[in-house]
């Protein structure tokens, strides 16, 4: 059965970079797992599903992967019909929501430059309004897309594409 | 910046920024999602606040397993040589300390981590372990410009299409990991109970 990386390298799971990715059944089990219950976790925590995939898309602008974005944009798409979070993540718009821009502050932190974050940092989404359970999702999240971003880099090269 | 400590002695502690999840108040699912954490010791700060989300928890844990633990392909050593790497570029000195030590605990070759601190990327290594610090620092750095061209380097010193992609994985398992370290807490000392991926 194809799974979310399988789609995003356009490979079948068959093909020999699907059956390689096999040969780590538990890493393809639950990179797929951690996938789900990232962007649609039964308990949010407060950070919601549509504000989980434009952070993501966010995440993957930053790391400029072009297949993420168009896979990150759709998603956001579907949950967020209107376009609102769209357009702060595209830059477009004003952001004007005290806790929607400490959560976009807190995603160009972490995804270029996780050494330079301070517990101000934290302070912050937390005065934001964000619980303990949120602020966590949101940390998993960034870490996942980047941890993706770079999985997807080295089978785009095991496959032999740029 | 903070300071980067010292890579190859000991453990570092680690000090949460976000209050760790009282564990006399946690739910099943809390409990259940700890139980599966990478080791087996006392359940450490950096656990206690990730279970928080037990949910991320509880998948996170077995593929970090799965991907530095996994059976055959990439000989341990060198994952670990993956995760010195991409810790030391992201700046976490606690997650570069912990396994350069795991490292040198697998490889007994503790000149590699003594160049490596001393030289970083420019440490005159052998070539199959310059290869994979190569390519472990190109991906940390910016996975866009990895292209296949990348893969050569690492075939000419022998590696496998599965070796290449335990590589990856262990890499691409730190940018993740040196990111919560980092974020949600700080390297401190004295040591202190932890559980360090």
């Amino acid at each position: 059965m194809s799974d979310v990386i399988d789609t995003l390298l356009e490979i079948a799971p068959d093909s020999p970079v699907g059956k390689l990715r096999r040969e780590r059944p538990d890493v393809v089990k639950h990179l797929q797992g951690s996938d789900d219950v990232i962007f649609s976790p039964a308990d949010d925590g407060g950070l919601t599903r549509p504000e989980r995939a434009a952070a993501a898309l966010r995440v993957a602008e930053l790391l400029r992967d072009d297949v993420l974005v168009r896979h990150y944009r759709a998603r956001l798409a579907a949950l967020d019909p209107k376009g609102t979070l769209l357009k702060t993540v595209d830059g477009h718009s004003e952001l004007t929501d005290a806790r929607w821009d400490a959560i976009v502050a807190h995603v160009d932190l972490v995804t270029r430059g996780p050494g330079l974050a301070t517990r101000d940092d934290i302070d912050e989404l937390t005065a934001a309004g964000l619980s303990s359970h949120a602020i966590v999702s949101l940390s998993q999240l960034i870490s996942f897309v980047n941890f993706q971003a770079r999985v997807l880099a080295g089978l785009r090269m095991l496959k032999g594409v740029a | 910046m903070k300071p980067i400590r010292d890579f190859t002695h000991g453990e570092l502690g680690w000090k949460p920024w976000v209050t760790p999840l009282d564990i006399t108040a946690a739910t099943q699912e809390q409990l259940s999602a700890l139980k599966v954490t990478p080791s087996n010791r006392a359940v450490g700060a950096y656990s206690l606040v990730l279970a928080h989300d037990p949910e991320a928890l509880n998948e996170r844990s077995p593929l970090y397993n799965g991907i530095m633990f996994g059976a055959k392909g990439l000989p341990r050593a060198e994952r670990e040589l993956g995760a010195v790497m991409a810790s030391r570029i992201n700046g976490c000195a606690y997650c570069a300390s912990v396994h350069a030590l795991r490292f040198n605990q697998l490889a007994k070759q503790p000149e590699v981590m003594e160049l490596l601190q001393r030289d970083g990327i420019d440490a005159k290594l052998e070539p199959r372990l310059k290869a994979i610090v190569d390519y472990a620092a190109k991906l940390t750095r910016d996975p866009a410009a990895i292209t296949p061209a990348d893969a050569a380097p690492l075939r000419a010193q022998g590696l496998s299409d599965l070796e290449i992609l335990d590589l990856t994985n262990a890499v691409a398992m730190f940018a993740w990991a040196n990111r919560l370290m980092q974020t949600l807490g700080e390297a401190a000392d004295p040591a202190a109970p932890g559980n360090p991926l």
